[in-house]
């Protein structure tokens, strides 16, 4: 009989990974496309004035260009949008001549007023307007198309009575003609591309219709002043704090093991600081460091020094990399210990005895038994830290106030809110995605157990 | 030489009372086996040995030196544990070097003797394996080659063959006798599988509730057990107790099992006669009684309940009295449920139980 597969499973998974797919992984992919797309960059040029014709080359944003020509294309009503405001509205027209003589054709809006409408806004019936100024011409041009450039069907005089039959909206095109990186280009765009100078025969490229990949956003973060010090800063950051913990929690975690009289006290002890928010813990550590804090209270209480010392100054940026030190390891070494807890009680006790029994001391026993058993929780822990120290914010924005001090999430958020700049503010983000996943994989790859290697 | 001796030995878990005074000596090279139903203390005791569980109260010494409050390590002990406690993170090889890279034995004495211990349990072509690749047996025997490769004067087991299927386990039981003769430790086996330890002790020591009923060599206890409890708990099928009255006969006593009267052996008329008028309980063994298809005057008649044939024997249960009692008979003898057979009893085979406090009664001599 042929093995049946079990669907079951992955019908059970399938709200989550819609979940995911929907409200992370491509959110994720939109933001992290803002640090790498310029999405106007280049305008793709029409062979003719339609948006259907056969591309003629592209020229990018700001190109300098000369104006050719221009045409009115009739577009739909409800193709128009928000983005091609520049449009004519036209309308064809019936009337008599003073000289009885029937004419019929196309004119612009600005030469037609409306007089009659239907119930649902219809034009239906209008007069020519009379032309200002002493030397225009007293008669209004009908075309027999929809655009200046066709034959003049007829010519009206002012408070002519017309029939409006039909209206139409016309999209400026211009034929425009320029260089870019010495390769020229001749095609038409839409008006609402182009800017157009008072000469009426040159402008310039406004902005594209099509993205292209782009490193200025990067170039932009790389060269940003604050960028190596925030970077420095978080690296020098995890590399103080990670150790520390994975000590601190070893020892606390060994220390619950021993199932001494009060365990579980000492558990909700270590794991309080989990519950207190990362903001507040910073708040915390900044009342104790600020000039008339706690320690300069009880330096000067116990009589070790005279005047107060200001620690979270410019000048004193180490006394700030040391108040963040002191609240991180404060706040998240507790993770790490749960973690190692539970990877400790999954180690059988016997095997422990065994060790014992067989001439491991206490050292011995952490250093032959205990640790390579642990390798999987401490992979856990120390991915879940690196990454964790990688997003390290509140802390040195309520210690530092984010300028003497600043880290790499910090800068994402300065770019993003304070200077409005989402593309570069995506490229921070990128970067820290970035270096968590690489650091995630050089874990798994170096704390690897034994029995996986094996297979 | 080491010689264990455990004296007056008290361990409690709150008011539980695990171990309570119990002393127990085991020669050097003795290979003692601790016997006893779950919870009778036996691994406690054991684990008291091995310093895992230090006693609250009493002495333990090896080889004449006071181990009582020793770690595990200073002991000179080596052990083998019931989950077998191999370490799933290092190979085979490195599992048995394990205790001789702690007591700094040099690299080659470490190889060789890594290698002997792996030979003597037919591991050797799997040194280099993990744990977790290797079925149940194999896990064993790495653990007892762990063991053995310390040359420990003392070797302690805790029911190592217990997570062995029957096969297996009838199998390492002849292989570890072998092996624990021929490395000549002194060893202290907990077992409460009454058929390993009846073939693999010098001694056993039959536990209860925390104290050692008896100890004596597999046949002594088989055969003449002290207590009531000793003879149910030993022999597949255990021993059959019988419910009967002591009557004075012509100036020696009888017993009666309702109508039928049964003269103790000569021996026993001395140990019997307190029990003159009293009611007393008759422990024999099944394979101790003698099954006649025809009547005859000195056997009991008793109705067939079930016959199991096993191969080996029939295996009858019949009813004598209030009492069911297995009978282990020839599978030529031919029976049916429902029939009547006539049991009887040989006088030397018989062991009296006083009723109240469960103790055999055996004549001062034996």
């Amino acid at each position: 009989m042929k093995k049946r597969r079990n669907w079951a499973p992955y019908l059970l998974i399938l709200p989550s990974v819609i979940y995911l797919a929907i409200f992370f992984a491509w959110p994720m992919a939109r933001a992290m496309t803002l640090a790498v797309w310029d999405a106007d960059a280049v305008l793709r040029l029409k062979a003719e004035a339609s948006a259907e014709s056969a591309g003629a080359g592209t020229l990018p944003r700001g190109t300098q260009v000369e104006i050719l020509g221009q045409q009115g294309n009739i577009v739909a009503p409800e193709e128009l949008t928000q983005r091609n405001l520049r449009t004519e509205r036209w309308f064809r027209i019936e009337a008599e001549r003073a000289d009885g003589q029937p004419v019929s054709g196309w004119a612009q809006e600005t030469r037609v007023r409306v007089r009659e409408e239907s119930e649902s806004g219809e034009p239906l019936a209008g007069t020519i307007r009379r032309k200002l100024g002493s030397d225009a011409d007293p008669l209004t041009d009908v075309f027999s198309e929809a655009s200046v450039a066709s034959a003049v069907a007829g010519r009206l005089e002012a408070n002519t009575r017309v029939e409006i039959r039909e209206q139409a909206m016309l999209e400026l095109w211009y034929l425009v003609r320029g260089e870019a990186d010495g390769t020229p280009a001749e095609g038409w765009a839409q008006s609402r591309y182009i800017q157009v100078y008072a000469d009426d025969t040159t402008g310039r490229i406004d902005r594209g219709n099509a993205g292209e990949l782009t490193n200025r956003y990067i170039q932009a973060m790389v060269n940003d002043r604050f960028f190596w010090p925030a970077l420095w800063t978080t690296f020098l950051l995890m590399v103080l704090i990670i150790p520390v913990q994975f000590v601190l929690a070893m020892i606390m975690a060994l220390i619950i093991q021993q199932q001494l009289r009060g365990n579980s006290f000492f558990l909700y002890v270590f794991a309080i600081a989990l519950g207190v928010s990362d903001l507040a813990v910073g708040i915390v550590w900044y009342a104790i460091f600020t000039q008339y804090g706690y320690l300069n209270s009880i330096l000067q209480g116990l009589g070790f020094i005279g005047a107060p010392i200001a620690y979270l100054t410019a000048d004193t940026r180490y006394w700030i990399i040391i108040a963040i030190w002191l609240a991180e390891v404060w706040r998240a070494t507790s993770i790490v210990m749960v973690v190692v807890v539970s990877g400790l009680q999954a180690i059988p006790n016997e095997v422990l005895e065994a060790a014992d029994l067989f001439g491991a001391g206490l050292w011995k026993r952490i250093r032959f038994v205990i640790l390579p058993m642990l390798k999987p929780s401490l992979q856990v822990a120390l991915i879940l830290r690196t990454i964790l120290a990688l997003q390290v914010f509140a802390v040195v924005i309520a210690l530092s106030g984010g300028d003497i001090v600043t880290v790499l999430a910090n800068e994402a958020y300065r770019q993003y809110y304070d200077l409005r700049n989402v593309n570069v503010a995506a490229a921070y983000a990128g970067l820290i995605l970035l270096l968590s996943m690489v650091s995630a994989v050089i874990y798994l790859r170096l704390v690897r157990s034994n029995e996986e290697a094996q297979a | 030489m080491a010689d264990i001796k455990i004296e007056s030995v008290t361990k409690r878990f709150g008011d539980f009372l695990a171990v309570d005074n119990v002393s127990l000596t085991i020669e050097d090279q003795e290979f003692m086996v601790l016997l006893g139903p779950s919870g009778c203390g036996k691994t406690t005791l054991l684990r008291a040995v091995a310093g895992l569980g230090m006693a609250d109260e009493g002495r333990i010494s090896i080889g004449g030196k006071d181990v009582t409050y020793l770690p595990p390590r200073q002991r000179g002990i080596s052990m083998v544990f019931q989950s077998y406690a191999i370490f799933p993170h290092m190979k085979v090889y490195d599992n048995i070097a394990f205790g001789l890279k702690m007591n700094k034995v040099d690299k080659a004495e470490t190889e060789r003797r890594v290698r002997q211990a792996a030979e003597l349990l037919h591991i050797e072509n799997m040194l280099d394996r993990y744990p977790s690749k290797m079925s149940g047996g194999q896990r064993q025997r790495v653990a007892v080659a762990r063991a053995i490769a310390m040359k420990s004067q003392v070797l302690l087991m805790d029911e190592p063959l217990s997570n062995l299927d029957a096969l297996l386990r009838l199998e390492m039981r002849a292989e570890l006798k072998r092996l624990l003769a021929e490395i000549q430790a002194t060893t202290i086996y907990v077992t409460h599988d009454q058929i390993e330890a009846l073939s693999m002790g010098d001694r056993i020591a039959v536990m209860r509730n925390g104290t050692i009923l008896q100890c004596d060599h597999p046949t002594i206890v088989y055969d003449q057990p002290a207590t009531e409890f000793v003879g149910g708990f030993i022999g597949n099928p255990p021993m059959n107790f019988l419910d009967a009255q002591v009557q004075r006969h012509n100036g020696s006593v009888d017993v009666a099992i309702g109508d039928f009267k049964l003269a103790p052996h000569a021996l026993y008329q001395p140990v019997l006669k307190p029990y003159d008028g009293k009611p007393i309980v008759i422990g024999i063994r099944a394979e101790n009684m003698e099954t006649l298809s025809t009547p005859s005057d000195d056997a009991i008649k008793v109705r067939v309940l079930v016959v199991e044939p096993l191969g080996s024997q029939n295996l009858l249960t019949v009813k004598i009295g209030a009492n069911t009692v297995k009978v282990s008979t020839h599978p030529s003898f031919a029976v049916a449920p429902d029939q009547d057979v006539w049991l009887r009893f040989p006088a030397e085979k018989i062991r009296w139980v006083d009723r109240d406090s469960g103790q055999m009664l055996y004549p001062a001599a034996v």
